[in-house]
C-alpha cells in the first residue's frame, strides 16, 4: 500500500500569514478559515484549530483584523473576521519576507 | 498598539462577555465541523465526537487565548500581592522597619523635591508662562545693565522678537511700616499675563503707557490684601501710603499671582507713578537713565536662542556711540516661566544638594537591600524548595520584586506624610531662628505638592523598589539545585560581595555627608568669631527716601534723640552688599580696580575704625565733596608699597568714574585706615578700597546711628518717633547686627540641612551595620560554634566579627575621606571664608562614623562570642 503523504506542520509564524492572505479574499468565520486552508492546500497542510483561534485574536489584537458577529451560511451567528488596512499593508510585508526567504531557501537547496 | 490597549482594557472590564465570545466561537466551529461530518453520512453524536476530536482541548486553548489578553499576568500579581502579604503578617517588624526606612528617606527627597518644585517647575499662574521671558543684557566690563524708558519704547514698538512686553521696577519699602515688596509696571502688565482681579479692578493700559498718567492708585496681591489689611472687603477705594505717596487701592488681584520671579510681590503700581516715588530718579526726563526691567513673549515660531541674537544686534545698534565698557557685551532671555530659571548656573547650584538627598535615599536603599538580603537567607530554604520543584526563576523573581514593591508603596505613603511634616516644621524652624527683624524679608511661595510632587514619589518609589528588591531577589534566586536536593539550603547563600559593598558604599556617604556638614559648622563659627574690624554693636542703620526734605528732617529728629551718640552715613554701609567699583591707580602705577564708598567726616569713629596714619575729612571736606581720599592698607601697599601714601594722589580713569566721582578724578589721600570687613561677610577684607567724603545729607546716602541702650528696643523706639514726626520716610531701619546675623544666616541653614542629613545617613548606616553584621553571624554560627568547642576563646570570636567590619568601615572612611577632599575643595573655591582642609571636620566626621560602625558591630559580636558550641556540633 502507498504511503499515504504525511502531512506537513506548519512553519512557526506562517499561520499569520495564510490567514491574512485568506481574509483578503473577504471576511470569514473561523471555521471557514480551517476549510479553505485544507481546501487549497490540497489536505497538505495541518492546521491546529487550537492554533488558529488564539491567532485570530492576536491579530486582532494587533489591529490587523476586526471581528463582528453576522450569521453563517446555515443562519447561525458566527464571527466574522475582516481585514483592515494595517492588515493589508503587514501581508504585504511578510509576503514579501517570506518570497525573499523562500527564494534565499531554494537557492540554498539547490546548490552543490 | 492602541488597539491592543484598547483590547487588553475591554479584556480586563468586560472579562465575562469576551469569554461568552469565545465559547460561542468555538461552539459554531465544533457546529459547523459536525454539521460537516453529518453531511458525510455520519450520526450527529458520532460527528459531534468527531468534531471534538478534531480540535484538541478547548480548556486549553482557552487557557492560551487568555494569556493573550494578558490576564495571566494580572492573575499572578494578585497572587503574588497575597502572598507577600501573608509574608509580611508573618515578620511584621521587617516590614515595618523596611517602610520606615523608606518612608525617612523618600521623605526627606520628596521634600527636597517639593522645593524644588514650587521654584523651578511650578509654572506661574498666567496666560502661557512658557512664553515669557526677561531680556538681560551686560556690558562690556560684564555689568548687569537695564533699560531706559526710551529703549523700552522701541523694544516694544518693533515686534521682531518680542510680541509683546511690559516693563517694570522693583520698589522695596515699607507699607506701615513693615517691609513690602512691590513693583511699579506698565499699564498692559496684567492683561498680557492674563491675570483677573479678585476685588475691584487691575491696572490696565490707560494707566501707565507713557509721561502725564501718572495716577496715584495701587493694586494689592491676595496675600498681602490677607495678611496686611485682614482681607477688608471694602478696601476699594481706600488709601494707603507708600513713601510718603497717597495710594487709592483699586482692586486686589485674584489669589495665586504674587509676581514673576521667586520673591512673592505685594503690590503693583503704575510705572508712571516713578517719579513719585523714586525723586530725583526720573523715568522720562534723563534719556540716558537706565532704571527699568523688560519682560516680554517670544513672538511665536521664534525660538529663544534667535531672540538672543536679535537683541544682542539691537542693543549694539543702539548703542553704537556708546564708549568701550559700556558696549553691549551679551544679551540674555531669562524664562520667566517658573519661579526660578532652570539655568545651567542654578543647575550647578542645585546639584550638590540634591546629590546629598539622593545619597541619603541611596543609604536607605542599600539598607532596605542588606535587609531583604538576610530575609532571602532566611526564605532560603523555601525558593529552594520552589526552585527544585520547577517554579520557573522569573516567576519566583516576580514574586520577590512584587514584595519589595508592596514595600515601596507604604513606604512612599508615609514618606509624603513625612515631607509634608517637615516642610511645615523647616519654615516654621525658619521663622523661629531668624532675627525677628529680619523675618518679615522672608518670603516663601506656596509649597503644596502638585501632580508633578505625586509622580516624583511614584518614580522614586518603584526606582528605590527596584534597587532593593532586584539583587536580592537575584541573588535568592540563584537556581542551585543541586544542593537544595541535597538539603543544604543555606550554605550556597553567600553573597557577601554585594553585601559588603553596600556596607562600604554607606560608610563612605555617611563620611562624606557628616564632614561636610563639619566643614560648613566650622565655616559658621568662623565667621561668627571673624573680626571684621569695626563695632557693629549699638549701631542702628536707617535708609530714608529721596523726597523733598525728607532726609533733612529725619537728621534733624535723630539729632534731637537723648539716645543718639553719633551720626554718620556712608553710600554703602557694612554688610549691605558688595562695594561698586572703580578703576584707578597712582602716578606711577599701573591703573587697578578698587572698591569705592562714600562716606560722611563721622564714619570711621561711629564704627570704631582707627586711623593708621593721615587724618579724618574735615566738616569742609565733607561738605563740599572734597578731592581728598582715605585710603585702605591694602590700597596703600598696593599702590604705594614702601611709602608714605599721605599726599599722594590717587588717580581714576576717566571712563570707569561716574557724575559723583567727576570731580575726584585725582583726589589727595589725607588717612590710611586697616582693611575691615567691606559690604559682605564672606568676601575677603584684605582688598583695595578708597573712602571719598559726602556729607549725610546727599541722595542715597545711608544714615548710621550709634545708640545707647538696648539697640533693637531703642532701634523701635527711634522708627516709632521718626513715623510720628517724619512721616513717610523711613524706608528700612535695622540694627547693623542683624546685617552680620544675616549674612551668616544660609551658612548656618546650609549647616543644619547637611547635619541632619548626615545624623540621618549616620542612624541609618549604624542600623546597616548592625543588620549585616547580625546575619553574617547567624549565618556562621556554626562554623563559629566548631571554633568554640575547638577552644577559641570568646574574646578572639568578638575580635573575629570586629575585625571583619573594621575592614568594610575602614575602606568606606577612606573613600569617603578622598570624596570629602574634593568636595571641600569645590567650596572653598566658591566661598573664600570656607576652609578647604578642616582637619576637626575631617577627624571628627571619620572617629564618629568608626566609632558608631565598632558600636554597632560590638553586639553582634558579643552575641558570636557566646555561640554556643553544642548546638552547631548537634546541628551538623
Amino acid at each position: 500500500m502507498p504511503k499515504k503523504p504525511s502531512k506537513i506542520d506548519l512553519l512557526q509564524g506562517t499561520l499569520d500569514l495564510i490567514v491574512l492572505k485568506l481574509l483578503r479574499g473577504g471576511a470569514a468565520n473561523g471555521w471557514q478559515l480551517t476549510q479553505s486552508i485544507q481546501a487549497i492546500s490540497r489536505g497538505v497542510l495541518d492546521v491546529n484549530y487550537g492554533s488558529l483561534y488564539p491567532a485570530l485574536r492576536r491579530l486582532e489584537a494587533r489591529g490587523w483584523v476586526t471581528a463582528h458577529w453576522a450569521p453563517s451560511e446555515n443562519n447561525r451567528r458566527a464571527r466574522f473576521y475582516e481585514l483592515t488596512a494595517a492588515g493589508r499593508k503587514q501581508l504585504e510585508t511578510e509576503r514579501a519576507s517570506w518570497e525573499r526567504f523562500a527564494h534565499a531557501l531554494g537557492l540554498i537547496l539547490q546548490a552543490d | 498598539m492602541l488597539e491592543r490597549l484598547k483590547l487588553r482594557a475591554r479584556a480586563l472590564l468586560r472579562a465575562r462577555s469576551l469569554e461568552a465570545e469565545l465559547d460561542e466561537e468555538l461552539r459554531y466551529h465544533l457546529e459547523a465541523e459536525a454539521a460537516r461530518f453529518v453531511a458525510r453520512g455520519m450520526s450527529p453524536d458520532e460527528a459531534a465526537r468527531a468534531a471534538r476530536r478534531a480540535f484538541g482541548n478547548p480548556t486549553q486553548l482557552k487557557e492560551e487565548i487568555r494569556d493573550g489578553w494578558g490576564r495571566r499576568g494580572l492573575e499572578r500579581l494578585g497572587q503574588d500581592a497575597r502572598y507577600a502579604w501573608r509574608s509580611f503578617r508573618r515578620a511584621p517588624a521587617f516590614a515595618l522597619t523596611i517602610v520606615g526606612t523608606i518612608a525617612l528617606a523618600l521623605g526627606l527627597n520628596t521634600m527636597a523635591f517639593t522645593i524644588f518644585d514650587a521654584y523651578v517647575l511650578r509654572p506661574v499662574a498666567v496666560r502661557d508662562p512658557t512664553s515669557l521671558y526677561q531680556v538681560a543684557w551686560r556690558d562690556r566690563a560684564g555689568s548687569s545693565r537695564a533699560f531706559t524708558w526710551r529703549e523700552y519704547q522701541a523694544l516694544r514698538t518693533d515686534r521682531s522678537a518680542l510680541a509683546e512686553s511690559f516693563a517694570f521696577r522693583f520698589l522695596f519699602t515699607r507699607m506701615d511700616s513693615a517691609p513690602a515688596f512691590g513693583q511699579l509696571v506698565t499699564g498692559n502688565y496684567f492683561s498680557m499675563l492674563g491675570v483677573g482681579a479678585a476685588l475691584g479692578r487691575t491696572l490696565v493700559s490707560s494707566d501707565a503707557s507713557g509721561p502725564g498718567d501718572g495716577s496715584p492708585i495701587v493694586v494689592l496681591s491676595h496675600d498681602a490684601w490677607a495678611s496686611r489689611f485682614g482681607a477688608d472687603s471694602s478696601i476699594v477705594g481706600k488709601t494707603i501710603r507708600i513713601r510718603g505717596n497717597a495710594l487709592q487701592v483699586v482692586g486686589v488681584v485674584a489669589p495665586g499671582f504674587a509676581g514673576l520671579g521667586d520673591v512673592p510681590i505685594d503690590f503693583w503700581v503704575p510705572l508712571t507713578m516713578n517719579d513719585a516715588l523714586f525723586v530725583g530718579d526720573s523715568l522720562f526726563g534723563d534719556v540716558t537713565h537706565e532704571s527699568i526691567a523688560v519682560i516680554g513673549r517670544l513672538r511665536p515660531g521664534v525660538a529663544a536662542g534667535q531672540a538672543e541674537a536679535w537683541l544682542a544686534s539691537w542693543l549694539r545698534a543702539r548703542h553704537a556711540d556708546a564708549r568701550e565698557p559700556d558696549r553691549p557685551g551679551s544679551a540674555r532671555l531669562i524664562s520667566r516661566a517658573t519661579g526660578i530659571e532652570l539655568s545651567p548656573q542654578f543647575a550647578l547650584f542645585f546639584a550638590p544638594i540634591a546629590t546629598a538627598f539622593a545619597l541619603v535615599l541611596l543609604i536607605a536603599c542599600a539598607n532596605v537591600a542588606n535587609m531583604m538580603l538576610a530575609r532571602g537567607l532566611a526564605r532560603q530554604p523555601e525558593i529552594g524548595i520552589r526552585l527544585s520543584l520547577g517554579a520557573a526563576r522569573s516567576r519566583v523573581l516576580g514574586q520577590l520584586l512584587t514584595e519589595a514593591i508592596l514595600l515601596a508603596v507604604p513606604g512612599a505613603l508615609a514618606g509624603f506624610a513625612l515631607s509634608r511634616f517637615t516642610i511645615g516644621a523647616g519654615v516654621r524652624l525658619m521663622f523661629a531662628t531668624i532675627p525677628t527683624e529680619l523675618a518679615p524679608y522672608l518670603r516663601i511661595v506656596p509649597l503644596a505638592p502638585d501632580g508633578r510632587v505625586f509622580l516624583f514619589m511614584l518614580l522614586a518609589s518603584l526606582a528605590s523598589a527596584l534597587l532593593f528588591g532586584l539583587a536580592p531577589a537575584l541573588q535568592a534566586t540563584r537556581p542551585n539545585i543541586v544542593q537544595a536536593t541535597r538539603g543544604d539550603f543555606e550554605s550556597g547563600y553567600r553573597p557577601s560581595r554585594l553585601r559588603n559593598g553596600l556596607v562600604i558604599a554607606q560608610v563612605t556617604v555617611c563620611v562624606l555627608l557628616l564632614i561636610c556638614a563639619g566643614i560648613l559648622l566650622r565655616g559658621v563659627g568662623r565667621l561668627q568669631r571673624v573680626d571684621v574690624g569695626m563695632s557693629t554693636h549699638g549701631v542702628v542703620r536707617l535708609d530714608v527716601n529721596e523726597r523733598a526734605g525728607a532726609r533733612e528732617r529725619t537728621l534733624a529728629v535723630l539729632r534731637a534723640q537723648p539716645e543718639l551718640r553719633a551720626l554718620a552715613a556712608a553710600s554703602n554701609p557694612p554688610f549691605g552688599g558688595r562695594y561698586p567699583v572703580v578703576v584707578g591707580g597712582s602716578a606711577s602705577h599701573d591703573v587697578r580696580p578698587l572698591f569705592y564708598n562714600f562716606v560722611s567726616s563721622a564714619y570711621f569713629d561711629l564704627l570704631e575704625i582707627p586711623l593708621v596714619r593721615g587724618r579724618r575729612f574735615s566738616a569742609d571736606e565733607e561738605r563740599e565733596g572734597a578731592p581728598v581720599v582715605i585710603v585702605s592698607e591694602s590700597t596703600a601697599r598696593a599702590l604705594w608699597p614702601g611709602r608714605d601714601p599721605i599726599g599722594e594722589q590717587l588717580r581714576l580713569a576717566p571712563e570707569s568714574a561716574g557724575p559723583r566721582l567727576a570731580t575726584r578724578r585725582d583726589a589727595h589721600v589725607v588717612g590710611v585706615v586697616p582693611d575691615v570687613a567691606l559690604g559682605t561677610i564672606i568676601d575677603p577684607f584684605e582688598a583695595p578700597v578708597a573712602y571719598y567724603p559726602s556729607a549725610p545729607d546727599h541722595s542715597g546716602m545711608a544714615l548710621l546711628a550709634r545708640v545707647t541702650g538696648e539697640p533693637e528696643a531703642t532701634m523701635r523706639r527711634l522708627d516709632a518717633t521718626l513715623a510720628q514726626l517724619a512721616p513717610g520716610v523711613v524706608e528700612d531701619i535695622h540694627t547693623l547686627d542683624v546685617f552680620v546675623i544675616g549674612a551668616v544666616y544660609p551658612f548656618r541653614a546650609a549647616y543644619w540641612v547637611a547635619g541632619a542629613l548626615g545624623a540621618i545617613a549616620l542612624l541609618l548606616t549604624v542600623t546597616g551595620v548592625y543588620g549585616v553584621l547580625s546575619y553574617v553571624v547567624a549565618q556562621r554560627r556554626k562554623e563559629l560554634g566548631i571554633r568554640v568547642a575547638l577552644g577559641a576563646a570568646a574574646s578572639a570570636i568578638v575580635g573575629l566579627v570586629l575585625r571583619q567590619s573594621l575592614r568594610l568601615c575602614v575602606i568606606g572612611l577612606v573613600a569617603g575621606l578622598l570624596l570629602a577632599l574634593g568636595v571641600a575643595r569645590l567650596f572653598a573655591a566658591n566661598i573664600v571664608r570656607l576652609g578647604t582642609f578642616e582637619p576637626a571636620a575631617f577627624v571628627g566626621g571619620a572617629l564618629l562614623v568608626l566609632v558608631a560602625c565598632l558600636a554597632a558591630a560590638y553586639v553582634p559580636a558579643r552575641r558570636a562570642g557566646r555561640a554556643d558550641p553544642m548546638e552547631a556540633l548537634r546541628s551538623q
